[in-house]
């Protein structure tokens, strides 16, 4: 009795205090899934106009793996962040060689543009704000250009955030069941709000992938 | 000047008064918090199966070194030859959605393609898990369909990504009536979640002695997010 008490006490202090910690992540993450539920975006955005634009000499040493040669630019041209991805064009007869990468942080995308040839960078800065900072976040680090990404240190450590959200998410929603069932008095209308959110999901994805 | 004992009657009644005050405010309170716990257990557990998908979906997304997120090179596919009566609609969409009542294709129409000499024109219909694309030769009264089947981590997959509409192209828009559903939900959810954080921080502002440590758990949290939101930006400036 007193060890399940324990028990009880020890699982609501936990589920309170981890809640408490994860609170701003859901709300960025779903203050961001309606926005991008609605393919909206208050302000800002790529639409955005360029906040900066420069030209800068760098020397490239060819590599093999684009992703190398890119961040030789980036250090020269020291602008720090996440490599999008890496667009290489060797020479041809539309022309020389040339490299275009996008340096991504929350809220600034810095478009990169190289002339191998001659070795004449041209970056475009761009300020996309608040709320592309949150999308920009809600997708991080996401399915595409993998055997990239986390090419920053902070894009890592985004992404260990992002999984730890969800691992805490799962264990907020099981230790909350286990709350729930402890508490005799809630048991009937608690079963039937499971039971109803239970339906409306089997029926609203069977209905959709059916 | 106020005779002694009426003035001690009338404190006595104030006291009384405030007394019942307090009292009222604290059932008040309590009743709230009755409530706002109430809504908290319930919300959670109605919104239990949606949260699951989206965080289990959002993992895989995350991680699409995994073997469960190469659902695409485990796909199906299978084409057929089908016979189409050229359509007398104009507008892509409605083209789309008449060759997709000829053929008993039902979803949500993605891309189309017109060829500039108006005998060709490719559509994709997609659900989650199912994507068919449809290869209509509108002058010879044929159509490619081939059907594109994925597992149920695709499945979990599209769901989570099945909006209807994309960021970067304002001009699409939801087309399927179950989109427009399944798009609710996700509002639905996200909106629950926000009422959830809510009530659980008033919940816990409720409860004086774990005050301070749940202030150091919300601090560490917003500290985080406002370091990547914000705090990055100054960084790097």
């Amino acid at each position: 009795m007193t060890e399940g008490r324990s028990l009880y006490r020890w699982t609501r202090d936990i589920h309170l205090y981890v809640g408490l910690f994860l609170s701003p992540f859901v709300l960025l993450y779903a203050v961001s899934a309606i926005l991008l539920n609605h393919a909206y975006l208050p302000w800002g955005g790529m639409a955005a106009a360029p906040v900066e634009t420069r030209t800068v000499r760098v020397s490239v040493q060819d590599a093999e793996n684009s992703l190398d040669v890119a961040r030789q630019v980036q250090r020269q041209l020291g602008v720090r962040g996440e490599i999008g991805f890496v667009s290489r064009r060797r020479g041809g007869p539309r022309g020389g060689p040339r490299l275009s990468f996008p340096i991504e942080t929350p809220g600034r995308t810095t478009s990169v543009r190289v002339d191998l040839a001659t070795g004449v960078a041209t970056l475009e800065r761009k300020d996309t704000g608040a709320w592309d900072a949150l999308i920009y976040l809600h997708k991080m680090p996401g399915p595409h250009n993998a055997t990239i990404r986390g090419n920053w240190l902070f894009t890592r450590l985004w992404g260990w955030l992002a999984d730890g959200t969800v691992y805490l998410l799962l264990f907020l929603s099981a230790s909350g069941v286990y709350l729930w069932t402890v508490l005799k008095a809630d048991r009937r209308s608690g079963l039937i709000s499971l039971g109803v959110g239970m339906l409306s999901f089997m029926g609203l994805v069977l209905a959709v992938i059916a | 000047m106020r005779p002694p004992r009426l003035a001690r009657d009338l404190d006595e009644m104030n006291r009384n008064v405030r007394r019942g005050a307090g009292a009222a405010e604290r059932v008040r309170t309590a009743r709230v918090r009755v409530w706002t716990r109430k809504l908290h257990n319930y919300l959670g557990l109605s919104l239990l199966l949606f949260l699951w998908l989206f965080a289990v979906s959002g993992l895989v997304l995350n991680h699409s070194m995994w073997s469960v997120a190469k659902f695409w090179t485990a796909r199906r596919e299978a084409t057929t030859e089908r016979v189409i009566r050229a359509p007398t609609v104009t507008g892509d969409v409605a083209i789309a959605a008449e060759l997709m009542r000829q053929l008993g294709i039902v979803g949500e129409v993605g891309e189309t393609r017109r060829v500039p000499d108006g005998g060709r024109f490719d559509f994709q219909v997609v659900r989650p898990g199912r994507v068919v694309r449809v290869d209509a030769r509108l002058d010879s009264a044929r159509a490619r369909v081939t059907e594109i089947r994925l597992n149920a981590w695709g499945v979990l997959d599209a769901l989570h990504k099945f909006t209807g509409v994309v960021m970067d192209e304002p001009v699409r828009t939801r087309d399927w009536v179950l989109t427009r559903i399944w798009s609710l939900a996700m509002d639905a959810l996200a909106v629950g979640m926000v009422v959830l954080v809510l009530s659980g921080l008033y919940l816990w502002y409720r409860l004086a002695e774990k005050r301070r440590p749940g202030l150091v758990a919300l601090a560490l949290g917003v500290a985080c997010c406002a370091f990547f939101l914000y705090g990055l930006g100054v960084l790097l400036a």
